[in-house]
This record gives structure tokens, sequence and C-alpha cells, in this order.
């Protein structure tokens, strides 16, 4: 009874008035992934446009996502409203929307622009966390991920909210994947809270246990980091991200021989 | 789970397709001209939801004659981890059935009509997970992933943007499904074009299997939007592309309809989703 007691206690300082995403303030919100793009000569994104009222409820309305992009350092840089296609898919080259005038990396979010009724009457908020692909150097296929977060909503003046959530004390996320050596690693971390992020990348032998490397990294609200990590050790490592993020849940890009592995932690 | 539902990997993503404790597999994946493999962890995906560090056991788990067997495959050290391939169970397992590894603390019962319930660590924020992964001769892909049962009378469906097209490229529809009864079953799996509801194909799919399903010759573009529909069992869909004789590999799953709605009643979303398209398929 007391250890129970305890272990609820001790549970209590790692979830209470600690979620994982905040509930938006306003009713009917969109709420999307911050999805990574990339763009340069080596990397391409896309992402796949699915009209989601529409798979609840036939209406002939038109309906549009707003696409919004961010820098790496959470700043909003444009909008681009798309027309959606009813049950159909439309396949998006983000890059060419970003072009290579901000940077090689940063986020963007889909806000659809009608949330069905069916929906709202459950008290529930549409969410897009949909599909993105990357092509790396041109190659004949793309690598898909899902998206895995409630990031950000957007209100009717299009103010926008980030849901991320925060925990009081600092903790760990240990990437279950062993990094390998001669393989080249970028992990991309997003920060979806309303405050700057500390965040430590940490890489630990896993054969010894020692950590091998830590680098700090201050990520601002709505930022991202991409942090390159070629495994030049001879036996393999694992990740650790330390932060105050409840679940700092990384993007990983993996390289070997120029060919792309995408995955989310 | 909630409702009876498809469910995919990741913990987080959503709920598992029920709650008792420590229940999820990983499976060795299969797909033409690859071999599949595990990437197995012995340490918690977070350092506040389990502290101790134990050895665990390696397990394997395959059906066989109404039964599941399991046997040992040694043991992960604290720490540590390790890579299980395809290869490494074929002396073990039989052709054309599905390996389920795992990781515990006790042996599972070697043999049981139900699967076994297993003794090991669970975390939530995310779920324990392995890589899961395909390997052709000069290419690999992966997701982070685990496997729970599901119950006899859920139902998939989903909707698939993750066709590609191009000179070469082959697309794999990997249905995964591992249920309680060790005894197989079979339904039927429905493909659709979402729009106009065109029937594209049907296909049988079998219980505690990783069901392949070539997805090139059933006319679709690369507008179109395929829906998957499977009213007798539930599964993950994985989408297996790949190009140049695997020299380019592609796999991630699709989402649930419940993750397309957040809060609230979430899984009266997805019931209520499933309801619609069922409907309008079947009229």
């Amino acid at each position: 009874m007391i250890a129970q007691k305890l272990q609820r206690i001790r549970r209590a300082v790692w979830s209470w008035r600690q979620p994982l995403t905040h509930l938006p303030t306003l009713e009917n919100a969109p709420i999307s992934d911050l999805f990574v793009w990339r763009s340069s000569h080596e990397w391409q994104t896309f992402f796949e446009l699915i009209d989601i009222p529409s798979l609840f409820e036939d209406d002939t309305l038109p309906r549009h996502v707003s696409l919004v992009f961010f820098d790496s350092s959470g700043r909003r840089l444009f909008k681009r409203n798309v027309d959606l296609q009813a049950n159909r898919r439309q396949t998006l080259d983000i890059s060419s929307m970003v072009g290579r005038s901000y940077g090689e990396k940063g986020t963007f979010a889909a806000f659809h622009s009608k949330t069905p009724s069916a929906i709202t009457h459950l008290g529930s908020f549409l969410a897009e966390r949909g599909y993105a692909s990357y092509c790396y150097r041109d190659a004949p296929l793309r690598a898909y991920v899902h998206g895995n977060l409630d990031a950000v909503a957007q209100g009717p003046d299009g103010g926008l909210q980030l849901l991320g959530g925060t925990s009081f004390l600092r903790r760990q996320y240990s990437l279950q994947h062993e990094l390998l050596p001669g393989v080249v690693y970028e992990f991309g971390l997003v920060n979806p809270t309303s405050s700057v992020q500390r965040i430590t990348f940490k890489l630990i032998s896993v054969p010894s246990g020692r950590i091998i490397s830590a680098e700090v990294e201050n990520v601002p609200s709505g930022g991202i980091r991409l942090v390159v990590v070629p495994v030049d050790e001879s036996s393999s490592v694992r990740l650790v991200i330390e932060s105050h993020l409840v679940m700092a849940r990384p993007l990983v890009f993996r390289i070997q021989n120029f060919k792309l592995d995408v995955f989310h932690g | 789970m909630v409702s009876p539902t498809s469910t995919t990997s990741g913990g987080f993503d959503q709920p598992r397709p029920h709650e008792a404790e420590g229940m999820s597999y990983y499976p060795v994946l299969s797909a033409p001209g690859c071999k599949g493999w595990v990437g197995l962890s012995n340490f918690s995906p977070n350092n506040w939801e389990i502290r101790r560090r134990q050895s665990l056991l390696i397990n394997v788990t395959w059906a066989s004659n109404g039964m599941w067997i399991t046997k040992n495959l040694g043991v992960l050290a604290p720490g540590a981890c390790k890579t299980i391939t395809a290869s490494d169970v074929a002396d073990i397992v039989p052709a054309d059935v599905l390996p389920l590894l795992s990781l515990t603390l006790t042996p599972p019962v070697a043999q049981s009509e139900v699967l076994p319930r297993l003794d090991t660590a669970q975390t939530s924020i995310p779920a324990w997970r392995a890589t899961l992964g395909l390997s052709s001769s000069s290419a690999q892909t992966s997701y982070q992933g685990e496997l729970d049962a599901f119950p006899l009378q859920a139902s998939l469906l989903t909707f698939g943007p993750f066709l590609q097209f191009g000179e070469g490229i082959k697309n794999h529809l990997i249905l995964l499904n591992v249920e309680n009864s060790s005894a197989s079953r079979s339904a039927e799996l429905e493909i659709y074009d979402a729009a106009g509801l065109k029937l594209r194909g049907r296909f049988p799919v079998s219980s505690n299997a990783a069901n392949s399903i070539p997805l090139e010759r059933l006319g679709f573009a690369s507008g179109d939007l395929p829906l998957f529909i499977c009213r007798g069992m539930a599964a993950i869909p994985l989408y297996f592309s790949s190009a140049m004789d695997g020299a380019y590999l592609s796999l991630e799953h699709t989402h649930p309809p419940a993750s397309l709605v957040v809060h609230g009643r979430r899984w009266q979303a997805q019931k209520l989703l499933k309801n619609r398209w069922f409907a309008k398929a079947s009229s």
C-alpha cells in the first residue's frame, strides 16, 4: 500500500500538469504537426495532402489548407493556400514552395480551413499529422515518414498557439536504435513549446556505456535543430536527448552509401 | 483498444490494442526481394517510467499447428543492442511463418494456445519499441515499432497515399496482424479508389502474418487516394516501395482514422468514419 502510494507520487512528479500537448484555447481550431522541411541541392521535401474534412462529410463547398512555413528559428516566413480535392491525393513539392532563400531547413504546418461538425460535436479537433517524404541526391524513390505530434493550433485570425508541453524536471529520451559506425545520422528535433528549450544531445557507447560526446543546443520556440552525427567510433553508439520537453522524439535521417532511410524516434 | 480498429506502431501514436501489461512483440518483417530484421534495445526510451537495469531474455514466438511456440534466443545485457535477422531464426521458425521477437524478464510459456503474456518492462511515452527493418543487398529501410495482439472483432480502414511511380518502382502493402489465437483465419481486404469508390481489388489475408499485397496492377495513378478496408480483421498497414531492384527502399505505415482528430471522444470519430466508409463501400 505504502509502496503503491510512493510509486504514485514518484510518477506524479513526471506527469502532474505536464501534458504532452495542451488543449487549444479556441474551439474548432485546426491543429497540425510541425513537419520538417529540407531544401538544398541534396534534399527535397514533399507532403501528401489529403482533404481530411471530406473523409467525414460530403459537401461541395470549396475547402483549402493553409500551409504556414517557418525557418529553423521558428520565425514565420509565409503562408500559402492550396485548394483541396475531395478523396484525392496531392503530392506537394514543399522544397519548391520554400525555395532556397530561407536556409536549408525549417518547419511547416498544414491547417485545414474547415472542421467537420461531427468532429466538433465530439469535443475533438481536426489534426494534420500526415505524411512527409524526402528525396536525397535525386534518388528514384522518396523515403516516407509520418507526422507524430499535435504541435500547433491556428486561431480564426491566423494567430498560432504552440501546444507542446514541458516538464518540471529535465528528462531523457533514449532513441531505441543502434547507431552504427560508417553511417551518417542526422537528428531533427522541433521545439513545439512556447519557450526556448536547452537541449543536450548525448552519444553513449553501447559496449561501455560511457558518454562519448554531448552537444548543447538552445532551440527557439517553434524552431528546429538538425544535429549531424557521423558515427566514427569503432563500435556502436546510441543517442540520448535531455531536455524539458515531455517527449523529445527526434526525426532520424539515416544515410548509408548515399541512401536515405528516415523514421521517427 | 477502445474500439475495434487498426493500429500502428509507435506507442504514442495511439493507444495499444488492449491495455494488458507488457504485451508488445517485435515482428521480423518480410517483403519481396528483402529480408527482415529487428533491432532490439535493452534500455528504456525514457528515464522516468522505468529506472531498473536488468538483463532481458530474447525470445522468438511463432504459430504452429494450433499452438504458439516460444524459444529462447539468448540474453540481452542492460544497455545493450542486438539485431536479429530472418536468417538468425530461419532454422527455428518454419518458412512463411511470422517470427515474433520479445524481450522478457522471465521465460514465456513454451507452448500455449493463446499468445503468451510477456513479463517485460513497459513504457507509454513512448512505448518500448524496436527498429523493424527490411534490407536488400544494397539498401535498408526501417521504422520504430511494436506489435500487440488485435481483438478478433476488429477491422481496418485506412487511406494510403504512399504509392510511388516511376520506372522500375514496385509498391506493396504489407498487412501485419497478430491475434491471441494461434489458429490462422482468413479475411478479405478490399482496395478502392476513394474518389468514386471504384473497387480495384480483393485479396485474401491471414491472421498472424505479414500479408504482402502487390499494388502495381490495380491501376492507381499518382492523384488517386487508395482506400483499404478489411471488415474482418485489423492490421498495421505498412507500405513498402522499392526501386532499381532494391537499390532504394521505403517503408512507412499509415495512421488509423482516430489519428485524424485529437482530444475529446476521438475514438467515436474513428467509429463514425468507419461506419461511413464501410457503408459507402457496400452500396
